[in-house]
C-alpha cells in the first residue's frame, strides 16, 4: 500500500540483546522507504541501569529501583514521541515501555506497535503486555496468535525475521580476512546446550566455532575461534562469507532433542541467504513458506546432517546453486524493507483513520522559493527523504543531523523558526 | 561437559523437595558426561548422599550449633575451609542456591554471576532471578497460592523433569502405619488428644497390623501421650521409635511402610520421596499447595478457615481456630470411608497429582474455597514456566494475574541464562 505522504516513525530500541540490531534494521529499511524516522537509543540507558546492580542495596530495593528506572526511561520516551509527533511508534522486543507510558501514548493518540522477535515460549510476559500495544507483531503463528487474541491482543500478526541487503552481502575477503575467519564448516552463535553436544559429533568435518557461551567445553574448545569473544554483525558477515559450510542450528536450552524442531526462522537463516552464503539448517516449522528445500539445504536430526555435511563439503557447485537461489528468494522477499511495508500495511488495515491526512507546514519544496528548491531537493536525497516530504519532517530530519550544520540547512531551521514565531 | 552445583541450606524436607531439580541436572549431566554437586550442612551430608547418590555432596557449616560462641563459630567455619575451597574450585556452569538467608548470599560471592541462579549475589549486591521475584509477589495472596516450593526450584532450571517422573507414585509397601510425631513448629502439628482418634479411625481403616511412632528424642514424651490416648489393640501394634533411628535410618524405615500419618514434615517428605503412602494433616501455617507431598497418591486434609495460611512467626490470636475440626468425628468418618462422608466445615481432603507445571493437590472431598484461585493461578504460572505444555492450557484463565503481577523489569530483563547478546 503507497501512503499519500512519508511517515513519522519513531523506532524504540532495548537497551541491549538480539533484537538491538534489527531495531536498527528496521529503522534503516523505513528510512530506505521514505520515511522519517526517529530512533529511540534506548542502548544509551544501558549503563545507568546496569549501574543499579552495583548499589549493594537489599534485592527487593534493587527490584524497586530498576522498575523505576525503567518508568523513568518510559517517560523519554513519552517525552520524545511528544516532540516528534510519530504516526507510528515501532517497539522491538524488550524496548523500555512501561504499561503506564503505553497508555498516554494511547491516550495521546499515538499508534504503537511491537515486533516481539522472540520465542514467546521463552519470553514469557508477553501477555500483560500485549493488549497495550496497537499492533503486535510476532515471529510465531498458532498457538500464539489465538493466545494474544484471548489476551486482548486483536490486532496480531505474523511477520517473519528477515535481513538487511546493506548489511548482509557477498564480501570478496582477502587472504588474511579468509585465514582469520574461514572454515571447511562453520557455526557462529552462542553455545546452548542442543548445540555444544550436536556440534561434538562433528569434529571430523573441519568445524570452527566463533561466538561467545562456549566455556567449559573441553571438547570443543580447540575448535573455538577468536577467543571465544562476542562477535560484531561485521565479522559475522565475514565469517559467513569465508566458510564452505555454514551450520544454522537454532538454539535449545535442551539436551532431550538437539535438533529442536521448533516453529520460527531465526535471523541467521535469513542473513546467511542474503550473504549468498551456503548454510545447512535445521528443520523448522514456519520454513517451508519462506524457503523451498531447493533454496536452503535443510535436517531434521543430526544423522541427516552428517550425512548432508558430508555431501556439501564435497560437492562446491551444489552449494553454489543452493546459495544464489537463496539470495535471490531473501532479495526478493526477505528484506527488512518488505517487513516494514508489511508492518504498515497491516497497522492501515486495522487502525481506522491511521495514518490521518497531511501533516501542517505542507510539502517542504512547494512552499520554498524556486531558486532554493534544486538545493533542497538534492538535500532530501542526501537525507533519504521522499520529494513530497513534508516541510516539518524535512526540519526534523535536518535537526537530526550530527555535526555542524550547512548554511543551507540552517537556513530551513531559521525557516521553520520564523514561521513558528510568525505564524504560517 | 556440564557440571552444576546445588547449594541446599536448609532442612531435612527441603533437602527431599529439591529432588526434582536434583534428577533433572543429573539427566542433563548424564547426557554430556557431566556433574552434579550438592552443597548442604554437614549434619544433612549423609542423608544426602542416601537420596541423591549421583551427586558429589559437599557438607558445609550452615546449621547454627556453636549459637552465639563467636569463638567456636569462627572455629567451625574456619575448620570447613577446604569444603568452601573445594566448592570454589570447581568451573560451574550453574550454581543454584535456593535459600534467601544470608549464609547462603555470602556463599555465591564465591561464583560468577553469570552461572548462579536463584538468590544471587555479585559486588555485594543480593538479587534474585526473575521467577523468585514474582514468587515473593505471590506471597501477597497466599490463599491463592498453587506453587508447590518443589517446583519453583526446579524451574529455576530451564527444562525441570517432568513432575511425574520425580518421585515414585505412592504404593503401601508392607511395613504397616507411621506416625511422624511433629513438626518443627508445635502449632502445625496435631496434639495427641487429636491425633489418638484419628491413628485409631486409621489402624482400622487401613488393616494395619503394626504401628511406628517417628521422632527425635525430644519428641518421646509426645509418644508416650499419644500411646496413652490409644485403646487396647491399636497400643499394642505400636512401636515408639522415637530418637531411634539417624537419619539415614529413617529412610530406610520410612520406605517400608504402608503409610505414613503426619503433619508438614520432613519425615513425610521423606516418605514422599520414597513413593510411601501419606495422609497428612496441614493446619496453621502448613498450606499443602506450597509444600504437600510430591507426587501422585498422597492425602492431605488441609485447613481452609479464613485466616489460612498463617504466619508461623506470629503468635496466633484466633485461639487455633483451625484445630478444632481436625477433632470432629466428621473427619474421623472421612478417614474411614471418604466416599460416603464428609469434612467437618473448614477442612478439604486433597489428594496429590501433578500436571505440567507440576505437583498439585485436587479437592476429593469438601468445599474448597481457593480452588479457582489456584487455577487461574497455575495457568498463568504454567504458561509462564512450561513451555510447549502450556499450550494446553486455556488461555484467558490466569490473564488478569499476569496483568497484576508482571513487571517492567519482567518484560524488559531477558530471562536468567540467556545470552544478553541475544541468540535464536
Amino acid at each position: 500500500m503507497a501512503f499519500s505522504r512519508a511517515l513519522r516513525v519513531l523506532v524504540v530500541l532495548p537497551m541491549y540483546g538480539g533484537s538491538l540490531p534489527i531495531g536498527r534494521y528496521c529503522a534503516d529499511a523505513l528510512k530506505g522507504l521514505g520515511h522519517a524516522v526517529e530512533v529511540f537509543e534506548a542502548p544509551a540507558f544501558h549503563g545507568a541501569f546496569s549501574a543499579l546492580k552495583d548499589l549493594r542495596v537489599t534485592s527487593d530495593r534493587l527490584e524497586y529501583l530498576e522498575n523505576s528506572f525503567l518508568q523513568v526511561v518510559s517517560q523519554a520516551v513519552c517525552a520524545k514521541a511528544e516532540t516528534f509527533g510519530p504516526d507510528l511508534l515501532l517497539a522491538l522486543a524488550q524496548a523500555p515501555l512501561s504499561r503506564q507510558a503505553l497508555k498516554r501514548l494511547r491516550r495521546d493518540g499515538v499508534a504503537t506497535a511491537m515486533w516481539f522477535v522472540e520465542d514467546f515460549r521463552l519470553f514469557t510476559y508477553w501477555e500483560a503486555f500485549a493488549p497495550y500495544y496497537d499492533v503486535f507483531a510476532v515471529i510465531q503463528k498458532e498457538p500464539l496468535l489465538e493466545k494474544l487474541a484471548a489476551a486482548g491482543q486483536g490486532n496480531a500478526f505474523y511477520l517473519p525475521l528477515a535481513a538487511d541487503p546493506a548489511v548482509h552481502r557477498p564480501l570478496e575477503l582477502t587472504p588474511v580476512e579468509r585465514r582469520i575467519y574461514g572454515a571447511r564448516t562453520s557455526f557462529m552463535g552462542a553455545g546452548y546446550p542442543n548445540r555444544r553436544l550436536a556440534f561434538a559429533e562433528l569434529l571430523d568435518y573441519g568445524l570452527a566455532i566463533f561466538g561467545s557461551d562456549w566455556d567449559g567445553d573441553a571438547t570443543l574448545a580447540p575448535r573455538l575461534r577468536l577467543d571465544g569473544r562476542r562477535i560484531s554483525t561485521e565479522e559475522s558477515v565475514r565469517i559467513f562469507n569465508a566458510a564452505e559450510v555454514n551450520l544454522n542450528l537454532h538454539s535449545s536450552v535442551s539436551v532431550e532433542r538437539l535438533v529442536p524442531g521448533g516453529d520460527f526462522v531465526n535471523p541467521r537463516t535469513f542473513e546467511l541467504a542474503m550473504c549468498g552464503a551456503f548454510q545447512l539448517v535445521d528443520r523448522r516449522g514456519l520454513l517451508s513458506e519462506l524457503f523451498s528445500e531447493d533454496e536452503l539445504a535443510q535436517f531434521g536430526d543430526l544423522g541427516e546432517l552428517k550425512e548432508r555435511l558430508a555431501y556439501f563439503l564435497a560437492h562446491p557447485d551444489a552449494r553454489a546453486v543452493f546459495a544464489e537461489k537463496a539470495r535471490r528468494r531473501a532479495l526478493a522477499e526477505h528484506t527488512y524493507a518488505r517487513r516494514m511495508e508489511a508492518l504498515l500495511d497491516f497497522a492501515a488495515s486495522r487502525l481506522p483513520g491511521w495514518p490521518g491526512g497531511e501533516r501542517d507546514g505542507g510539502q517542504a519544496l512547494s512552499g520554498l522559493p524556486e531558486e532554493m528548491r534544486g538545493e533542497v531537493a538534492a538535500l532530501l536525497g542526501e537525507l533519504s527523504l521522499p520529494p513530497d516530504v513534508s516541510f516539518d519532517d524535512l526540519v526534523w530530519a535536518v535537526r537530526a543531523r550530527q555535526g555542524v550544520l550547512s548554511p543551507l540547512e540552517t537556513s530551513l531551521l531559521f525557516l521553520d523558526e520564523w514561521r513558528r514565531q510568525y505564524g504560517r | 561437559m556440564a557440571r552444576f552445583l546445588v547449594v541446599q541450606l536448609a532442612r531435612i524436607g527441603d533437602l527431599a523437595q529439591t529432588r526434582r531439580l536434583l534428577a533433572g541436572l543429573a539427566r542433563k549431566a548424564e547426557a554430556t558426561g557431566g556433574e552434579v554437586h550438592l552443597a548442604v550442612d554437614a549434619s544433612l551430608a549423609g542423608l544426602a548422599r542416601r537420596l541423591y547418590p549421583f551427586a558429589t555432596v559437599h557438607g558445609l557449616p550452615a546449621h547454627g550449633a556453636p549459637g552465639r560462641d563467636a569463638a567456636a563459630a569462627a572455629r567451625r567455619v574456619m575448620e570447613a575451609r577446604p569444603a568452601f575451597e573445594a566448592v570454589a574450585a570447581a568451573r560451574w556452569d550453574k550454581v543454584f542456591l535456593l535459600n534467601f538467608s544470608p549464609l547462603s548470599m555470602a556463599l555465591a560471592a564465591m561464583f560468577p554471576p553469570e552461572v548462579q541462579r536463584g538468590y544471587r549475589m555479585h559486588a555485594g549486591q543480593a538479587d534474585k532471578d526473575a521467577l523468585l521475584r514474582l514468587v515473593f509477589r505471590l506471597t501477597r495472596d497466599r490463599r491463592g497460592a498453587g506453587i508447590n516450593l518443589a517446583d519453583i526450584w526446579a524451574h529455576l532450571d530451564d527444562a525441570p523433569l517432568d513432575p511425574a517422573l520425580v518421585n515414585p507414585p505412592a504404593a503401601p509397601r508392607g511395613g504397616g502405619l507411621g506416625v511422624a510425631l511433629a513438626g518443627r513448629a508445635a502449632r502445625r502439628s496435631l496434639p495427641p488428644e487429636v491425633l489418638a482418634p484419628i491413628v485409631r479411625t486409621l489402624f482400622l481403616a487401613t488393616g494395619a497390623k503394626r504401628v511406628t511412632l517417628f521422632g527425635t528424642p525430644s519428641q518421646a514424651g509426645e509418644a508416650r501421650a499419644l500411646l496413652r490416648r490409644l485403646d487396647g489393640p491399636v497400643r499394642e501394634a505400636c512401636r515408639d521409635a522415637t530418637g531411634q533411628t539417624d537419619l539415614p535410618g529413617l529412610v530406610d524405615a520410612l520406605s517400608g511402610l504402608d503409610r505414613l500419618v503426619t503433619p508438614d514434615t520432613g519425615a513425610m517428605h521423606l516418605a514422599a520421596f520414597c513413593g510411601v503412602p501419606v495422609t497428612a494433616f496441614f493446619l496453621s501455617s502448613a498450606w499443602s499447595h506450597e509444600t504437600g507431598p510430591y507426587g501422585l497418591g498422597h492425602t492431605v486434609w488441609q485447613h481452609t478457615v479464613p485466616c489460612a495460611p498463617c504466619l508461623e512467626s506470629a503468635p496466633c490470636d484466633k485461639g487455633l481456630a483451625c484445630l478444632p475440626p481436625f477433632a470432629d468425628p466428621a473427619l474421623h468418618r472421612c478417614l474411614a470411608a471418604p466416599a460416603k462422608a464428609a469434612p467437618p466445615a473448614g477442612i478439604v481432603g486433597l489428594a496429590t497429582d501433578c500436571d505440567a507445571l507440576g505437583a498439585l493437590c485436587r479437592p476429593f472431598c469438601g468445599d474448597d474455597p481457593t480452588a479457582g484461585r489456584r487455577e487461574a493461578l497455575r495457568a498463568f504460572l504454567t504458561r509462564r514456566l512450561a513451555g510447549e505444555a502450556a499450550d494446553a492450557v486455556p488461555a484467558e484463565s490466569g490473564h488478569d494475574l499476569a496483568e497484576s503481577l508482571s513487571l517492567e523489569t519482567d518484560w524488559v530483563l531477558p530471562p536468567p541464562g540467556r545470552a544478553l547478546a541475544g541468540e535464536w
